[in-house]
């Protein structure tokens, strides 16, 4: 039926874009591309589920193929449109990440979370670095270079190749309903390691820049890298507070106060050089650990995230270009399998150290692949910043595009074999956007 | 372009916030206008200073001054931010902002927390029975619970003093008026049952008809009158053949519908079922006359790959209406939780509003087909799709109110002129419908409190869609006017209708000592 209902879907898009009127505007195929999007993931995502794969890789797959790379029926503008959800989605998915991390339960993991962040994270970007440096014949970008600009433009690439993605890991575990050690380990680790990957690519490239020649300002970088972590998670406290405040003395239509808070976080954070991200997981780590107000809000996002988290992946596809990989598939390839190899065997060495569970040691690796916001954003900020290494932006992208594809196949599937997905009881029906309220328009009485 | 959406972002967010406000405010009977504008006073200032910082470049690159130029220093901004695309072309070549936390930024940072922590305690304060008392006092309590003040409050937001919603802004935020007609479209559709006109009490054919052609009539001709005494020669286009009856029919269906509100104020007899019934046929031909005007009226573009006859994109409409209705229908079948009902339900209303304003058809017709339709349909899914659109429609529409108070052009003193014309024309052929003369005596007897329930009604919401749905359509002075007339006569009648109501109650609550509870029973 799901399969039937995506075609059909298709047939009426292509029909319906079979009209080409040159006097429409923008907005008429935003709305188009919103409510087709919309439907097709959503059933993409069915479609995986009974194939026992990630629903969210149905959603990327949808938007990949309804996309400008496969069928075409969103245009650039239309995706471009889209994209006013993801800092919504990123919000929500970080506000979701911090509500989870309560130290107290979280303590008996932190020694293996930073065990994994120290050896898995630190060590895979090395072996990135190193394997940057030695396929440079691979790579016509390196070219030319001295061994130690090659040296310092692998270690940025390293950098950047071995982003994980909170989100992904949030959305699986939710998907999968998954709890237990493993996938708490993972979510601390994958928290933990943004901010360390933040701080590592700005020390990085700052020094890259300063061996090219372009100089660096030391003071200048260690101000504005302070203000994106430190000021970021000030906001985010502030925020916090507010939203703890809002719940306990305003109480109703708090996921409507919830979902502007995220739009503010967004998109004037964002303008103040903050890090959504962080803002938004400062809050919810304050929400969690000093209020009582997590439960109601956590019951709240669940409440309307669904339509967000649908649209921001497949959004996520249909940005994806695959083109890419035409071009530098072989390399790409290459350091994907890197990248995995470094990441599971450092957690495995990271987790042996830190005498963690069995089921830790075997699994938790596997939540370190997945890549998809920090990762494109690093990717597009290394080309921003080594505008010289065009290709290697392409190179970066095609990475995170075939890890956002595999990866969380093989994250669902861990979770599965650790015994942990199912474990977390899904929460009674959460109340909708705009709470109890009666509506403008009388709807009438209910059908018998 | 990219920078322009960019704006339009940080420009919304004030205007979301505002919407959460008023929202909330409304949800716990609150001080609306008040904060309305405070709450824009409050946050046209972080608007200005994002909008400053937008001109000063992105922060991903920070090049200073002299040698230090194109230094970058990482801010990890979600990358695909829609300033990127534009910013990308240029990130080499122009200067950027100083490198440390400039002073605006920590200015903006503490006007946005401030701002956020005025929202809430305005919130708070608006919840508070005494101020819910004074709402009630001042009797605007049912004023604002008809969603006039998000008009206003999108109107404050377009001036150019406030300069929140602009134009540049409002294009930005056309999927979100289209979603917002195809939701009202669709609610409407949904509650419109064609099996209740047989529920019509014998004799009310003359009270519906005369209901529906009275203020038609009047108010379209008193208009044309008014417009013919004071437009200029130049103007004369506004009377031209085809031009003249397409606003004619806008103005006219627009007139001719109402909104059953007659239960807040009276304990009705047999005319509370009939009001209700009256509205449901108004409404039908209201959303007829848009799809005959969307139809028939459309512009002839060589360009387009679709050559039909007006009949043909009538009968497309009712075509599209009926396919997304079956769709749908298959669709609502697969969900089984309330998220994922969600996800359906938002998804179909886009997808019905996206496709038929693609096709330039009305969403409001079409999505009123689809959702009548569905109603009809046999199924499990009523209760589930009535519970979802119920919370559904209600953030929607306030910002499709919002949006609609922006597009509200009160440059032209035409308009100003209209709204008066329009509101008296339209309440005295509503009331003249109910003339006993005009009525069946013989099944059609109504008390005077029924007279009043029926000939003193505001307007609905569908109404303005329909306009606003028609300017979508046919962007021009004409129907700028007939905006102008329909939202100012709406506010006009509202406040009439409410006052007399509120006298006429209270001199019957004197005349009868301790009524019962006021009921609306039997609403189809």
């Amino acid at each position: 039926m799901n399969l039937v209902l995506v075609f059909a879907l298709a047939g009426l898009m292509q029909a319906i874009r079979s009209f080409q009127a040159p006097h429409l505007g923008e907005g008429f195929g935003t709305t188009l591309a919103f409510g087709y999007l919309l439907l097709t993931a959503y059933f993409a995502g069915t479609l995986f589920k009974a194939a026992r794969l990630p629903k969210l890789t149905g959603y990327i797959a949808a938007g990949i193929v309804a996309g400008p790379a496969v069928l075409g029926f969103l245009t650039e503008s239309m995706v471009q449109s889209l994209k006013i959800v993801n800092g919504v989605a990123i919000a929500l998915i970080a506000m979701t990440a911090g509500l989870e991390l309560e130290f107290r339960e979280m303590r008996p993991f932190m020694r293996t979370i930073l065990w994994i962040t120290g050896v898995a994270v630190t060590g895979t970007t090395l072996l990135l670095a190193t394997a940057v440096f030695f396929a440079r014949p691979l790579l016509p970008f390196m070219a030319g270079l001295g061994s130690l600009e090659a040296m310092m433009i692998a270690l940025v690439l390293g950098v950047v190749m071995v982003a994980q993605s909170p989100a992904v890991v949030i959305a699986l575990r939710d998907e999968t309903q998954a709890e237990g050690p493993v996938s708490r380990t993972v979510l601390g680790v994958v928290v933990i390691a943004d901010l360390a990957v933040i701080l590592l690519f700005a020390i990085t490239s700052s020094v890259a820049k300063a061996f090219l020649g372009q100089g660096a300002n030391v003071g200048a970088t260690v101000r504005s890298v302070a203000w994106e972590l430190f000021g970021s998670m000030g906001v985010g406290v502030l925020i916090g507070l507010l939203l703890a405040v809002y719940t306990r003395k305003v109480k109703g239509g708090a996921g409507l106060f919830l979902l502007a808070v995220s739009f503010i976080v967004a998109e004037v954070g964002q303008r103040l050089h903050l890090d959504p991200l962080l803002v938004a997981l400062a809050a919810g780590i304050l929400i969690r650990n000093a209020t009582q107000a997590a439960p109601e809000i956590h019951h709240q996002i669940e409440a309307f995230s669904l339509p967000i988290y649908v649209l921001f992946f497949a959004v996520a596809g249909a940005n994806l270009h695959l083109s890419v990989l035409a071009t530098v598939g072989i390399p790409a390839v290459l350091f994907v399998v890197v990248r995995g190899i470094g990441l599971y065997y450092g957690t495995r060495v990271a987790t042996a150290l830190a005498r963690a569970p069995r089921d830790v040691q075997r699994f938790a690796g596997f939540g370190l692949l997945p890549q998809a916001g920090l990762a494109l954003a690093l990717s597009m900020l290394f080309a921003k910043t080594f505008p010289e290494f065009g290709d290697a932006g392409a190179l970066t992208l095609g990475v995170v595009a075939l890890n956002e594809l595999i990866a969380p196949v093989i994250f669902r599937a861990a979770l599965v074999r650790s015994g942990e997905a199912g474990k977390l009881a899904p929460s009674s029906q959460p109340e909708l956007v705009g709470g109890d309220e009666s509506g403008l328009v009388d709807l009438g009485p209910e059908k018998a | 372009m990219a920078l322009a959406r960019g704006y339009t972002n940080v420009a919304a967010v004030p205007l979301q916030t505002a919407m959460w406000a008023c929202q909330r405010a409304r949800m716990i009977g609150a001080w609306r206008a008040a904060f309305v504008v405070l709450w824009l006073f409050a946050a046209a200032p972080v608007a200005v200073a994002q909008s400053l910082d937008r001109d000063q470049g992105p922060s991903v690159v920070t090049p200073d001054a002299g040698d230090d130029a194109g230094r970058v220093v990482p801010t990890l901004a979600p990358p695909q931010t829609r300033s990127e695309a534009a910013v990308s072309s240029t990130t080499q070549q122009t200067p950027a902002p100083p490198p440390s936390v400039p002073p605006t930024q920590r200015g903006g940072v503490i006007r946005t927390i401030l701002g956020i922590l005025a929202l809430l305690a305005l919130a708070y304060l608006g919840g508070h029975p005494k101020v819910r008392a004074w709402e009630e006092k001042l009797g605007i309590s049912q004023m604002i619970a008809a969603g006039f003040p998000f008009v206003v409050l999108g109107m404050i937001a377009h001036l150019p003093s406030v300069g929140v919603l602009t134009d540049d802004v409002l294009v930005e935020l056309d999927p979100l008026l289209h979603v917002g007609l195809g939701c009202i479209g669709f609610v409407f559709g949904f509650r419109f049952d064609l099996r209740t006109l047989r529920l019509f009490p014998q004799g009310s054919e003359r009270l519906v008809f005369f209901s529906i052609l009275f203020p038609f009539t009047l108010v379209w001709a008193l208009s044309a009158v008014v417009l013919a005494l004071v437009s200029p020669p130049q103007d004369a286009s506004i009377f031209s053949g085809p031009l003249f009856v397409r606003d004619a029919v806008i103005l006219g269906t627009a007139a001719a519908m109402s909104a059953s509100t007659a239960k807040r104020w009276y304990k009705l007899g047999k005319a509370s079922r009939l009001s209700v019934l009256v509205v449901r046929v108004e409404e039908f031909v209201g959303v007829v006359g848009l799809a005959l005007v969307a139809a028939y009226f459309r512009p002839q573009n060589a360009l387009s790959s679709w050559q039909l006859p007006g009949t043909a994109w009538l009968l497309l409409s009712v075509g599209l209406g009926a396919t997304l209705a079956l769709l749908t229908f298959a669709i609502l079948q697969t969900a089984s939780r309330g998220p994922e009902f969600l996800v359906l339900s938002l998804g179909v209303i886009a997808f019905a509003a996206g496709a038929s304003g693609y096709l330039h058809l009305s969403s409001v017709v079409v999505t009123f087909i689809a959702g009548a339709l569905l109603n009809a349909f046999p199924g499990e899914y009523h209760t589930r799709l009535r519970d979802t659109l119920r919370r559904l429609e209600h953030p929607i529409l306030l910002l499709s109110l919002v949006i609609i108070g922006a597009l509200w052009q009160l440059s032209d003193w035409r308009g100003w002129l209209l709204m008066p014309v329009f509101g008296c024309a339209r309440l005295a052929g509503k009331w003249w419908a109910t003339n006993p003369l005009m009525l069946s005596q013989e099944h059609m007897a109504l008390s005077n409190d029924e007279r009043y329930a029926l000939g003193l009604s505001p307007m609905g919401t569908l109404a303005i869609a329909i306009v606003i749905n028609a300017k979508v359509l046919y962007p021009g002075d004409s129907i700028s006017l007939i905006v102008s007339a329909v939202l100012g006569g709406g506010v006009l009648t509202e406040i009439f209708v409410q006052r007399v109501h509120r006298r006429h109650s209270a001199r019957l609550r004197n005349e009868r000592p301790s009524p019962p509870p006021v009921t609306l029973g039997g609403v189809p």
